[in-house]
């Protein structure tokens, strides 16, 4: 009998390998056409021909060299005549020619270590969420939670390197060139939809041909480490309940499909940058580091698995009233909230993709105050409502002013930042309680309300508190003339902008829909094929063990002491 | 013989271990226990969700004496445990049969 079921057991798991073999490989074949037979711009694995004197811009960002004239615009003769000017004088001055050639590289070269190294202060935000999540949970879950968090950063760069970065930012060069990195001219192509409606991108699959690419490679970087950041949200939401294989599926389908799709929609060029010179609604749905397109994706897909695993055993009482599981280790919460506000650093100034911006200094110092607002906020309110200030609400605190200036960072002043801190550290509170004590979602970590809930309110309040005095040119927007001023840049309602408001309120809004809709429809119908929980006794007995034979703190088990 | 249980606070273990250390005794065994007593421990908030704490953190302190010891070795730690609020403890004493030293196989009183 038991030779039957190893045997049945044998025959299963090598069909489900094959399965994934030949889904792995169908979906290879498919996209080589992209990766490897390319007629667009030869891409530059070496980096020695990306940043020339085109490249070069003055501190205002205007090019030194004129644009190539359009036959078809009005401004045409204009334009010609800059163009023809400058050729002749580059003819005359030879060596300013090759001078400019290499300012470009040396401009480009300098956005580059900018970029690489404030992606790889992000990419330390995963040793926060780490020890954040870890802390927040029961003791019993400890390696459970430090696995999730591991998993999420291997599977998901793994789906984000086949398809994701394509799916993003495959059309990068048509609507949203990084000019800052030399431009990635050879990610010019969408998989679907044309021109400023944009749905998919096309170019780079498995990082080949046009994604082989130093510029390119260099935005892939600075992604990816965004997407793990979505991508590991979701482990605040579902932990001590989810078994491992569900997780896998989940950081899979995050990495990509789920993220990248919003991803191309906002920031690889597609359609709803594109509002502001398609529907003249603002200068586009701008999101400058991701409020919505990182921690909104990642907030709303965390509710929408929350929903459909449940609460975890004896959250609820039979009364239906909600019971404590007090976090376990106090330190690591603070140690990881204080390493993710050390990480965000590299999130928004980063995300001018160039140190030549010099608004980085703006977007750090907005980034800080909104921090210390938010929490301040929240430990505030704790200790007014509860007469405790709680130290775990006055680290989500700050993480939700973090989310929410994540956004507006580079568009407002500080005393704007300070406002968006605190009504993040109100909103986070009053989501905390609402999901517990309403919705009953249980969210062990508070991530959706940080990120989700946060995450929405931050794209709005682009939409508010924006001042014009940056984003001049912003999806091709008030680069000449916008609301009577020339240089315009993003503008909110309380600057005189209504139509920014609407296209914020509606695009976070869209985001909230799409991450939550597109969860629940993939993963509700997961959870019919098979529970993606982990049976009653192993999670009254705490995952560690039965999911991965071994407990956080061994020290704990006699077993570690007799053997 | 008799054994010696002591429940006390944490915070007054050093000061019944100094008066105890006046009294010449051989052994004691110190142990990090929770526990409740009549007061039933109290509430607490977490993520404005109420729990309660029914157990709370206590030592408690086992000394194997001879009878004639045991009222000072009682005297000492009731007065270096003692606060006079609520959850100072309790002392429980019993007889023992008895004690046996491992290394040398001794038993009865010479043992201790």
């Amino acid at each position: 009998m038991r030779q039957l079921i190893a045997r049945h057991t044998l025959r299963r798991s090598l069909l489900q390998g094959a399965i994934t073999i030949l889904l792995l490989a169908g979906m290879f074949g498919a996209c080589s056409t992209f990766c490897f037979a390319d007629n667009g711009p030869k891409p530059d694995p070496a980096g020695i021909a990306t940043g020339d004197k085109t490249s070069v811009q003055d501190a205002a960002g205007n090019a030194l060299v004129p644009a190539t004239p359009d036959p078809a615009s009005p401004d045409f003769a204009t334009q010609k005549k800059a163009y023809d000017e400058f050729q002749a004088q580059m003819a005359k001055e030879p060596i300013a020619a090759k001078l400019a050639d290499s300012l470009g590289h040396v401009r480009v070269a300098t956005n580059f270590s900018w970029t690489l190294l404030t992606g790889y202060l992000v990419l330390f935000m995963q040793a926060g969420f780490a020890l954040l999540t870890c802390g927040l949970v029961r003791k019993k879950n400890a390696a459970h939670l430090m696995m999730l968090n591991f998993a999420a950063f291997v599977f998901a760069l793994l789906a984000y390197y086949a398809v994701g970065f394509a799916f993003q930012y495959g059309a990068a060069a048509i609507n949203a060139a990084p000019t800052n990195l030399g431009g990635t001219p050879t990610l010019n192509a969408f998989l679907l939809g044309h021109g400023s409606w944009g749905f998919l991108g096309g170019k780079g699959f498995f990082l080949s041909g046009p994604g082989y690419d130093a510029g390119s490679l260099c935005l892939t970087l600075f992604e990816f480490v965004f997407m793990e950041t979505a991508g590991y949200i979701i482990v605040g939401a579902i932990c001590e309940r989810i078994s491992f294989w569900a997780f896998i599926l989940c950081e899979l389908f995050i990495g990509g499909i789920l993220y990248p799709v919003f991803g191309c929609w906002v920031w690889g060029g597609g359609w709803m940058s594109q509002l502001g010179s398609t529907m003249h609604l603002g200068h586009g749905y701008v999101d400058f580091a991701g409020s919505t397109v990182v921690h909104g994706i990642g907030g709303f897909c965390a509710m929408a698995l929350a929903v459909i695993l449940g609460p975890r055993l004896g959250k609820y009482g039979p009364d239906g009233k909600p019971r404590a599981f007090p976090a376990h280790n106090i330190v690591f919460v603070v140690t990881g909230t204080f390493i993710l506000l050390f990480g965000w650093m590299g999130f928004n100034p980063g995300s001018t993709l160039g140190a030549t911006d010099l608004r980085i200094s703006v977007i750090a110092m907005n980034t800080n105050l909104a921090a210390v607002a938010g929490s301040a906020t929240a430990l505030l309110f704790w200790y007014l409502i509860f007469k405790k200030p709680d130290i775990t609400m006055a680290c989500n605190g700050m993480l939700a002013g973090l989310v929410a200036i994540t956004a507006p960072c580079a568009f407002v002043s500080p005393n704007s930042a300070v406002l968006i801190g605190v009504l993040a550290g109100l909103l986070v509170c009053g989501g905390v309680l609402f999901n517990e004590r309403i919705l009953k979602v249980d969210d062990p970590c508070g991530a959706v309300s940080v990120h989700g809930y946060c995450g929405w309110l931050g794209a709005v309040c682009v939409g508010i508190f924006a001042d014009g005095t940056y984003g001049s040119g912003w999806n091709g927007v008030g680069a000449a003339n916008y609301l009577g001023q020339a240089g315009q840049g993003v503008t909110g309602l309380l600057h005189g902008d209504l139509s920014q408001f609407e296209c914020q309120l509606l695009g976070a809004t869209l985001c909230a829909l799409w991450a939550f809709s597109a969860t629940y429809g993939v993963f509700w119908i997961v959870n019919k094929v098979k529970s993606m929980r982990v049976s009653a006794e192993s999670e009254l007995e705490g995952l560690d063990v039965p999911e991965f034979g071994m407990s956080g703190y061994p020290e704990d088990a006699m077993a570690s002491i007799i053997h | 013989m008799k054994r010696i249980d002591a429940v006390i606070r944490p915070e007054r273990l050093e000061q019944v271990k100094a008066l105890l250390s006046g009294l010449e005794i051989q052994g004691a065994t110190a142990a990090e226990v929770r526990g409740f007593g009549r007061q039933r421990g109290h509430t607490e908030m977490y993520r404005g969700t109420e729990y309660s704490v029914d157990f709370l953190p206590k030592i408690l302190l086992t000394i194997v004496a001879a009878d004639e010891r045991v009222p000072k070795i009682v005297d000492a730690i009731i007065q270096g445990g003692k606060t006079g609020k609520m959850g100072d403890g309790k002392i429980f004493v019993t007889p023992v049969d008895e004690v046996i030293r491992i290394r040398t196989g001794e038993r009865g009183p010479t043992a201790l």
